[in-house]
């Protein structure tokens, strides 16, 4: 309600200044109009905004500084909360796996996803075999998580299959200790198409008489990716980057439903910092602890935040011009 | 030249057969989800690949009606249509305003909501719970259509700026030299012309808000209130202790899974377009 107030007043106090500068400066009637209207025009959204997440934000890092059962009082524990949470055994599990799942998941996914692009670039049917890798990022994780869980069941199709060929002795699929590869798998499975159609649509830009001059100069495929597609897909790959590490620390409907496993959470080899979080705050027997939830969703975000400026100083190029 | 080729041909080959396969394994699986959401439990269990001898619409009927998933299914329409509709029609005049203003704040607004695209959801989650809760708005659909809207504003207000700065401003310029005001200028003449960007930024919030889980599981929780993946993940939960009911499972997974299929093959391109060009550029 204030920060309607607050916003009103601002829009007035800028259209009241928009009027002598314009007269001043002699500004069409268009840029007049854009000037009055910018307020108007953004308040809603920037309130919205302000209200449902920059707020959110900061208050999850206020509470991380307390220890809170989220009814009672909230106690001062300052720094204590990320102390305590690094100590413990299951946090530690959950950052690690995050941070498996941002640099070998990430690395996995894009090797394929450069693969593919190799691939798909001079195939036919291309546009359809796009399409339909791209199709598993619109479907919500559980199913994944679901049809693996039946799947790789210890009598599941995939073993039967593997008995058919004579492995009697199929690895535990689904056991504890293989969980999270599993989880990596699936998780590569439906982000690559993805992946790969970004950067598709950069690589269709690139246009093809560099592909040509490359090929008569005798350059073979891996040379023609090397020296033509990945510098002028460069600026793209990066924000692809930037857009995986954002997305790989939010990932939680597979983690929590993969195995299609039971009414209780997954077991912790398999967490990752979002499980920790919602475990945390959402607990099924204990009493929630909500400062050090929200410690551990901040420490994500200062993960995110740091691997983020780290990527961009890292594969900052001079931009290529074609 | 053509000798060079030859010697290409095999890894190109293999690539191309591993891209089918893949292609292949993606398609397979969906066919698979559906075929199974039409077979007896004991018959899916005996032989997981087979087909549906007479196929069993009933589990449709006990997945809508006593799986929980019916209203669910409607719960879902709901949130993510109005969440959708809410999210643009918020975020369209803020993006307008935001690429036709070059000024210092307007850069720094710009700024400001594109750094939510780097706040993973986990970090909203605790706050969002408690302000709701004393709001008296969880387990609410209403709660739950405003979380999503603000959940939304970074990514639409995001596209949106690229799509409106790519309109040429000159039709604007034209509209105001007829007398239009700012509103009828945005309302009349922009908007008519953004219409595919408004509906991209509706299709992509609409899929995000059908797929969200996390949320909708910590913020709704009564049968009447849920959203098929909370149904979903409900339905997984009960059916470990009364046995797993496998064809109403996957009758669920294909509630969730069909819209996704339809506008898919549907709008495909323009979904595609949506997420990759908006990001890419």
């Amino acid at each position: 309600m204030s920060s309607t107030i607050h916003d009103t007043s601002r829009a007035a106090r800028s259209a009241r200044a928009a009027r002598p500068s314009s007269t001043r400066r002699g500004a069409g009637p268009h840029e007049r109009q854009q000037r009055r209207m910018f307020w108007p025009f953004t308040a809603p959204a920037l309130i919205v905004y302000a209200v449902l997440f920059l707020a959110p934000v900061g208050y999850a890092l206020w509470t991380s500084f307390y220890k809170w059962d989220g009814m009672g009082a909230m106690q001062w524990r300052g720094l204590r909360n990320y102390q305590v949470l690094f100590q413990d055994p299951a946090f530690r599990t959950s950052l690690v796996n995050t941070l498996e799942m941002m640099f070998v998941g990430g690395a996995v996914t894009f090797a394929i996803s450069f693969a593919l692009t190799l691939v798909l670039r001079e195939m036919r049917g291309r546009l359809f075999a796009r399409s339909v890798l791209f199709f598993p990022c619109l479907v919500n994780g559980m199913v994944f998580g679901i049809a693996a869980g039946f799947l790789f069941s210890p009598s599941g199709p995939v073993n039967e299959a593997l008995h058919f060929f004579g492995v009697t002795t199929p690895p535990k699929w689904l056991s504890t200790d293989n969980l999270l590869p599993m989880v990596m798998g699936t998780l590569i499975w439906t982000a690559t198409g993805y992946y790969t159609s970004i950067i598709m649509a950069a690589v269709d830009q690139i246009p093809e008489y560099l592909y040509e001059a490359a090929e008569l100069d005798g350059a073979n495929a891996w040379q023609r990716f090397r020296h033509v597609t990945l510098p002028c897909a460069w600026d793209v790959i990066s924000v692809c980057a930037v857009l995986w590490t954002v997305s790989s620390v939010k990932i939680f409907e597979l983690i929590l439903l993969f195995g299609g496993s039971s009414s209780a959470y997954p077991p912790v080899s398999s967490w990752n910092t979002a499980l920790y979080v919602y475990t945390e705050a959402f607990p099924q027997a204990t009493v929630p602890r909500m400062g050090m939830a929200t410690a551990a969703a901040i420490t994500s975000l200062l993960l995110v935040t740091v691997v983020t400026l780290v990527l961009r100083r890292l594969m900052r190029r001079d931009p290529i011009e074609y | 030249m053509r000798s060079k080729r030859g010697s290409a041909g095999p890894a190109r080959l293999i690539g191309t057969a591993l891209v089918w396969g893949a292609v292949a394994a993606d398609l397979l699986l969906i066919l698979w989800i559906l075929l199974t959401s039409l077979r007896g439990s004991g018959d899916i269990l005996k032989h997981a690949f087979g087909l549906p001898t007479t196929p069993k619409f009933g589990n449709y009927a006990t997945a809508w009606s006593d799986g929980g998933f019916g209203p669910a299914a409607v719960n879902s329409v709901v949130v993510a249509v109005a969440s959708s509709a809410l999210a643009v029609a918020l975020a369209a005049p803020c993006a307008y305003a935001l690429a036709r203003r070059r000024s210092r704040t307007s850069s720094a607004l710009t700024m400001t909501f594109a750094m939510g695209l780097g706040v993973p959801g986990q970090v909203l989650v605790v706050p969002l719970f408690v302000g709701l809760a004393k709001a008296n708005l969880t387990d609410s659909q209403l709660g739950l259509t405003l979380v999503y809207v603000g959940l939304a504003m970074p990514f639409t207000v995001f596209l949106l700026t690229g799509f409106f700065a790519g309109i040429p401003a000159a039709l604007e310029e034209a509209a105001v030299l007829d007398g239009a005001g700012a509103l009828r200028t945005f309302t009349q003449v922009v908007l008519p012309v953004a219409r595919g960007g408004l509906i991209t930024a509706f299709l992509l919030q609409f899929i995000s808000s059908w797929n969200e889980t996390l949320f909708a599981l910590v913020l709704t929780h009564s049968q009447d209130q849920i959203t098929l993946p909370v149904a979903l993940a409900e339905f997984v939960a009960s059916a470990q202790l009364n046995g797993m009911d496998y064809g109403t499972m996957f009758a669920g997974v294909c509630l969730i899974l069909a819209p996704m299929i339809a506008l898919f093959s549907w709008m495909g391109t323009r979904i595609i377009q949506g997420m990759t060009v908006g990001i890419g550029k």
